[in-house]
């Protein structure tokens, strides 16, 4: 359902991505492991159209047998608005600093499907609960909330959506141990709740590990290798992933 | 809590007006000229030496400088601010007949220039690249290097002289009724040499706010998970008017300096004409009035834009600052 094919980015001439091509397994969560650099952040940015504007791609993204890359502008918009959401990285940004949090994630959720206000609240008090996130959560700003729990309120929108694919870049690197667990345990419950495509971008191995189905590893803007997690962990064959992981354990 | 905020305040204003009325005085007097002239009228030429003293002892003249601060300073806390050199009449008096047409003329320019600039700066802002975007930063440039002065006089000869629109000067027409119709059309001039020096300058600011704003992480995220567009922009307009509206605030002295050469211009009897004829005759009192009262608004103003950031700034609010 979701596929790259010879996805190609040049930026000022020099490759990012070259020529890559993957499937992400629909229902699973998929992984993808790769140093800084490697291209991973960018192959996110492509699949979201929000690549930097002197960038070129080639190639096809496609999501449920349309290709992105050929539709117009505001197709693709409306498509990805309505089938995907993305947690990016840096969870104490991620938010203006001067709304409530209210506001905000009724922009990111109930705002583009056109439900009022009431309903927004009535569904999301719910959510926020089960997060076990503050009670009075959306009554305060982002410089009230931890990284973590900002975090958690992108998980809330992801709950409130329901989106088919669900992005995320580096969510938890900007968290603490505890809050880097806890954030995983809702993920994986809000996978096995919703039955979402999840694609992850991680760079800690452990917790790459402990929520991948499925691992992607990229290296110079290609992926070297994939396959399940257990295949990767206990049997790598690319040189670069035996690296990777036998650095790591 | 909030009555400790404001009393801090309303300290650190009287302070600031302290400091300006005493550099005020200082400079006065540190100006070629005897201060007694004013008190002669029309007869310089023909008092004598001892009549001239005997001036200058009435008024305290030849007390020290700094004596004569102080005697000012203290029948000023308690609201006497003396009278007019020229005229004799009160200071507070004449200021009551003119502070209203500066602040009607400020006010409204501040109006203006706010809702203008705002407008085009979010416009232009958000359209990076644009025809605004770019034909705003150019005339943003060009209208902040035109003195209003010669705006003034180019556009008395334009729509005044040439064209008969409005009237060369004055705040009434002299068969009128001085009423609000008539009012407004006497300040079409001096208000468009206001608001067109002063409103560049404002959009650009905003533009640039709006721009750096719209580049942030948070509005990437937004974008990237398909936020409406009016949404961001709101988001946008409300982080890239906090800066906007401190430099609207740190601003506000210009709009009184633009005044005093508008009014001049334009025989507008506001504070601003009253302090340049002040100074033409060594009015003393009036002029130390009249920017006492400037500064007082000045400091309100001041006041406000920071009631208002408070408002705004939700760090501040919720901060414990108040
Ligand atoms: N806007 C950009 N302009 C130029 N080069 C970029 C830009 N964004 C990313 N790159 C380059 O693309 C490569 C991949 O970056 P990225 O996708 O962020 O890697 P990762 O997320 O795996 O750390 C890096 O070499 C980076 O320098
Ligand atoms: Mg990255």
């Amino acid at each position: 359902m979701f596929k790259m094919e010879n996805v190609t980015v040049q930026i000022n001439e020099k490759f990012i991505l070259n020529n890559l091509s993957f499937t992400v397994p629909k229902g699973q969560i998929s992984v993808i492991i790769g140093e800084s650099g490697s291209g991973k952040s960018t192959t996110l940015s492509a699949i979201l159209g929000i690549l930097p504007a002197l960038a070129t791609v080639e190639g096809s993204i496609f999501f449920n047998g349309r290709n992105l890359v050929a539709l117009a502008k505001q197709d693709q918009a409306a498509l990805r608005q309505r089938h995907f959401f993305t947690i990016f990285q840096d969870a104490a940004n991620s938010f203006s600093p001067t709304q409530k949090m209210k506001q905000q994630l009724y922009g990111l959720t109930a705002l583009r499907m056109g439900q009022t206000m009431a309903v927004f609240l009535a569904k999301m008090k719910r959510i926020v609960q089960d997060l076990h996130l503050p009670d009075d959560v959306l009554e305060r700003y982002p410089f009230e909330l931890s990284g973590g729990m900002l975090q958690r309120c992108m998980l809330a929108c992801a709950l409130y959506l329901e989106p088919a694919v669900l992005l995320a870049d580096e969510p938890t690197s900007s968290l603490d141990m505890l809050h880097q667990q806890e954030f995983i345990q809702q993920l994986k419950r809000l996978h096995s709740q919703l039955e979402t495509t999840v694609l992850l971008i991680i760079h800690d191995l452990d917790v790459a590990a402990s929520i991948a189905d499925f691992i992607l590893v990229m290296k110079n803007g290609e992926i070297v290798e994939r396959g399940q997690v257990t295949e990767i962990f206990e049997q790598p064959k690319h040189p670069y992933t035996r690296q990777l992981v036998a650095h790591h354990f | 809590m909030i009555a400790k905020w404001i009393g801090k305040r309303v300290i650190m204003g009287t302070i600031v007006l302290i400091i300006v009325s005493f550099l005020s005085f200082f400079m006065m007097h540190a100006a070629p000229g005897n201060p007694a002239a004013a008190y002669y009228g029309g007869n310089a030429q023909t008092l004598s030496t001892a009549e001239k003293e005997r001036i200058e002892t009435a008024f305290g003249l030849d007390q020290p400088i700094l004596y004569q601060y102080g005697v000012w300073l203290q029948e000023a806390l308690q609201g006497n601010l003396g009278y007019s050199a020229k005229e004799g009449r009160p200071v507070a008096t004449i200021i009551q007949e003119r502070l209203p047409n500066t602040l009607q003329l400020v006010v409204l320019t501040l109006g203006i220039v706010a809702i203008a600039s705002t407008w085009l700066g979010i416009q232009a802002g958000m359209k990076e690249g644009s025809l605004l975007d770019r034909g705003l930063s150019f005339v943003s440039i060009a209208s902040s290097a035109i003195p209003p002065f010669w705006l003034g006089i180019l556009f008395i000869m334009v729509f005044s002289v040439q064209l008969g629109w409005f009237p060369t000067s004055g705040m009434k027409d002299v068969r009128g009724d001085g009423g609000l119709v008539d009012r407004l059309y006497h300040m079409v001039l001096p208000l468009s040499v206001l608001v067109l020096s002063h409103v560049g300058v404002f959009a650009r600011f905003l533009q640039e706010n709006v721009k750096a704003e719209n580049h942030r992480y948070y509005v990437q995220v937004a974008r990237a998970n398909g936020v409406p567009e009016r949404a961001i922009r709101k988001m946008v307009l409300r982080n890239a008017i906090i800066p906007y509206i401190n430099y609207v605030g740190v601003t506000i002295p210009s709009f009184f300096g633009g005044s005093i050469v508008v009014e001049t211009l334009f025989g507008w009897s506001g504070l601003g004409q009253l302090l340049v004829k002040a100074v033409m005759v060594k009015d003393f009192p009036v002029l130390m009035g009249a920017i006492l009262i400037i500064g007082v608004v000045v400091v309100f103003c001041l006041f406000v834009i920071d009631v208002l950031m408070i408002f705004l700034n939700p760090r501040l609010r919720r901060g414990g600052i108040v």
